[in-house]
């Protein structure tokens, strides 16, 4: 059951370049969309019963031998495979329409539907090697996807973020190689039990130092940022909502905490570097958003600073923290990838990305304001929007956990983060209609779905935020907050 | 032994010419010279299967893809290095070596290991059986280069 | 046993630095690349190295043949991103590579 969150993408991803053959636009769209809907259902509908007793532990048997295909579906992973296949739904309607001027489309869908395959690997295994195997899939089909207009911007971009995610894996898998050495094992149980007993420190900081850089490069904290500005402007706006939205959290927010927590065990020490990183990233990429006109970039800066307050709420490492850190996690994946598809309408319409050119129209393009709008807030922390509530949670477990500072610090880049998106929206929906933009129309149908979808799920998250906090939320924490005791306790791991 | 502690720095020294030299082609051929060696070593660690897989993909797929990209690629005036890396390379080489020296005597005999799990069964056994969802991610892995390259190399429809 | 070990962590080591240097000097695309392939070698070094050690030798080339795949892999979709770089632009040097600020 668990397996089909790899192998469905992957076999329908084989089979549509030959589909694509016959049929270029229409068969493409409903297999690719056929296939996040189910996954979508199969999350939402089957997760909360697989996990109500623990986590999940698939093994297989084929032809009578028993196979090693283990894998593992906890609250957190729930959590994750959600966030994936609702917000990669969303950008799949949205591609219906926009990738039609790219070209070759069923190899677009071919592409990122193996990058759903990766993404939905590395959050279901139980083994570090295999967490860097997947890490490297998604990575390399997100290569191809930022570079797929074929323009200049596009392949230099992609020729960055590649040279820079090729070093940040080395250095992964040479953390990965070292702790082998030392203990023998790959598991997660294995590697956790072994870093119990042993007495190595000066190995294990080098081990851990080395996993902050590769992870930390490819979540995009601040000083390992340099490759996101570039990247997420210059991909087609469904690839800079699925990077944005998606892939840095799940190859970077996602295994660093599952290696940190759950395997190393947080300590004080590792406590106190992921929050310096977590409040640098948020202050600095803020203030860096603030003096862009690109519309696009102003939002990847946007989104290192989220990033920022999402390893903020995990490194403190109280059960209120990593809460507000996973469901800002889920409001940002939500917000961000809604913005930057709305971006891409703007492009469409107009063709240009620079707020100082645009001008008044929200009133040409009504949908696609509102829904920036409620994006925006969102992203800003304006009640009762969904942001709101996981930022209040942030700074409340700081509070609580005596960090006055960095409380402090939470709340004004919160402040810094409404005044961008409030200029974003002034510059480019309100104010005086530029003569320019007089015949430019909504944007398409699949395009405006797909943002509607995502702003009522923001809304919606927003007012009933109990209800998803109690459901999705806290068995995530839960598994996270537990730390080592999840993986030694042998439930199935 | 020793004949080991030499493949490995026949490794390290062709890795190194493959960096200075200018020609391109040179260095590609340096690099396949340095994958042999790795080869050889893997083979002397009782390492077969490994030892034959660089040796045939690294040293024999991954050069001919450069050769390739090279032979696409020429250009009129071809790029200059900066004279100063290559010279400044050589310094940075020894420096780096020394702490790598220290660093490894200050660690001699003061690694702690625990003891693993032993191999069972062939060496199929342990690809096919154990490690099976690798394989998973290899046939992710392999379809994504494939649709990369074909998505880089499209022909543009007039549309774009 | 954990001399051997630390013996061949020591090569490993030198070639990713090696590959590093390369990376961070070179102004050739193809040649910055070159570097990424000598980080490669260095790591599966490593991966081997330590399984002999660990008397897990068929282990670890399972992992080092699943790790020279991704090398594979990473290596055409750069090469193949290089060639439509030079059709682009003309030039292989990355300072011609500048007009997105970071």
């Amino acid at each position: 059951m668990i397996f089909l969150f790899v192998a469905l993408p992957l076999v329908v991803a084989g089979i549509l370049p030959l589909i694509g053959k016959i049929s270029k636009k229409v068969l493409p769209d409903i297999l690719t969309n056929g296939v996040f809907a189910a996954l979508l259902a199969l999350a939402l509908l089957q997760g909360r019963s697989l996990i109500s007793r623990g986590p999940v532990v698939e093994t297989f048997s084929w032809l009578g031998e028993p196979l090693s295909l283990r894998l593992m579906l906890d609250g957190f992973s729930l959590l994750m495979l959600i966030t994936v296949t609702l917000v990669g739904f969303c950008i799949s309607l949205y591609s219906i329409n926009y990738m039609d001027h790219y070209g070759a489309k069923a190899n677009f869908y071919a592409l990122f539907l193996v990058m759903l395959a990766g993404m939905n690997g590395l959050v279901l295994v139980t083994d570090l090697f295999q967490i860097y195997l997947f890490l490297e899939v998604a990575a390399v089909a997100s290569y191809a996807l930022v570079a797929y207009g074929l323009g200049h911007d596009e392949l230099e971009a992609a020729f960055k973020y590649l040279m820079l995610s090729a070093v940040a894996s080395v250095f992964i898998i040479l953390s990965i190689i070292i702790l082998f050495g030392l203990t023998g094992n790959l598991d997660f149980a294995g590697v956790a039990q072994g870093l119990k007993t042993l007495d190595a420190k000066y190995l294990v900081g080098i081990c851990a130092a080395f996993f902050i850089f590769g992870f930390g490069l490819k979540a995009a904290l601040v000083p390992f940022h340099a490759w996101l500005p570039d990247a997420h402007p210059s991909a087609p706006a469904p690839i800079s909502a699925a990077l944005s939205g998606l892939l840095i959290k799940v190859s970077g927010v996602y295994a660093l905490a599952r290696v940190f927590l759950n395997v190393f065990g947080l300590t004080p020490a590792l406590s106190t570097v992921l929050m310096y990183l977590g409040v640098i990233s948020m202050v600095a990429a803020a203030l860096l958003a603030l003096g862009q006109r690109d519309f696009k970039r102003m939002l990847a800066y946007s989104s290192i600073s989220q990033i920022g307050y999402i390893i903020l709420g995990i490194g403190l490492g109280t059960p209120l923290g990593i809460l507000g850190g996973l469901f800002h996690l889920l409001n940002h994946a939500l917000a961000k990838s809604l913005l930057f598809l709305n971006s891409g309408s703007v492009q469409m319409a107009t063709g240009t990305r620079n707020l100082d050119e645009m001008g008044g129209l929200g009133k040409r393009m009504p949908v696609t304001a509102a829904t920036t709008i409620v994006g925006s807030l969102s992203i800003a922390g304006v009640p009762p929007l969904n942001g709101f509530w996981s930022k209040l949670i942030i700074i409340v477990a700081l509070i609580e956990a005596k960090h006055w500072a960095f409380a402090l610090i939470a709340i004004l880049a919160s402040v810094l983060t409404l005044w961008y998106y409030l200029l974003i929206q002034r510059r480019a929906f309100f104010g005086k209609l530029n003569e320019r933009w007089q015949a430019v129309r909504e944007a398409p149908f699949w395009m405006t779905t797909a943002t509607v979808i995502l702003a009522l799920t923001c809304i919606g998250v927003g007012v009933f935020f109990a209800a998803t906090i109690k459901t999705w939320i806290q068995p995530a924490a839960d598994a996270l907050s537990q730390g080592v005791r999840v993986t030694l306790g042998g439930l199935g791991f | 032994m020793i004949l080991q502690i030499t493949l490995l720095c026949g490794v390290v020294i062709f890795s190194a010419a493959a960096v200075l030299l200018r020609d391109l082609l040179r260095s590609a051929i340096c690099l396949a010279v340095a994958s042999l060696f790795l080869g050889i070593i893997f083979f002397r660690m009782k390492a077969p299967y490994i030892g034959a897989f660089e040796i045939s993909v690294v040293a024999g797929m991954i050069t001919v893809l450069f050769v390739v990209t090279i032979a696409l690629t020429k250009t009129e005036g071809d790029v200059r290095e900066s004279r100063a890396a290559s010279w400044a390379f050589p310094v940075f080489f020894i420096v780096f070596l020394i702490i790598d020296v220290m660093v490894t005597k200050s660690l001699l005999g003061r690694v702690p290991a625990l003891e693993s799990v032993p191999d069972r069964g062939t060496f199929g056994e342990t690809l096919w059986k154990m490690r099976t969802f690798d394989l998973v991610g290899q046939i992710g892995l392999i379809l994504a280069s494939v649709f990369a390259v074909l998505a880089l190399f499209r022909k543009r429809s007039k549309d774009e | 046993m954990n001399n051997t070990w630390l013996l061949y962590m020591a090569f490993a080591v030198m070639l990713l630095f090696i590959g590093l240097y390369c990376l961070l000097t070179m102004r050739n695309l193809i040649k910055l690349f070159i570097g990424v392939v000598i980080g490669a070698k260095g790591v599966s070094l490593a991966l081997v190295a330590t399984g002999f050690v660990k008397n897990n030798i068929l282990l670890a080339q399972a992992l080092a043949i699943s790790f020279i795949v991704v090398e594979v892999c990473v290596v055409a979709t750069t090469l193949a991103l290089v060639i439509n770089i030079y059709r682009q632009t003309g030039s292989l040097d990355v300072r011609k590579l500048t007009k997105l600020k970071g």
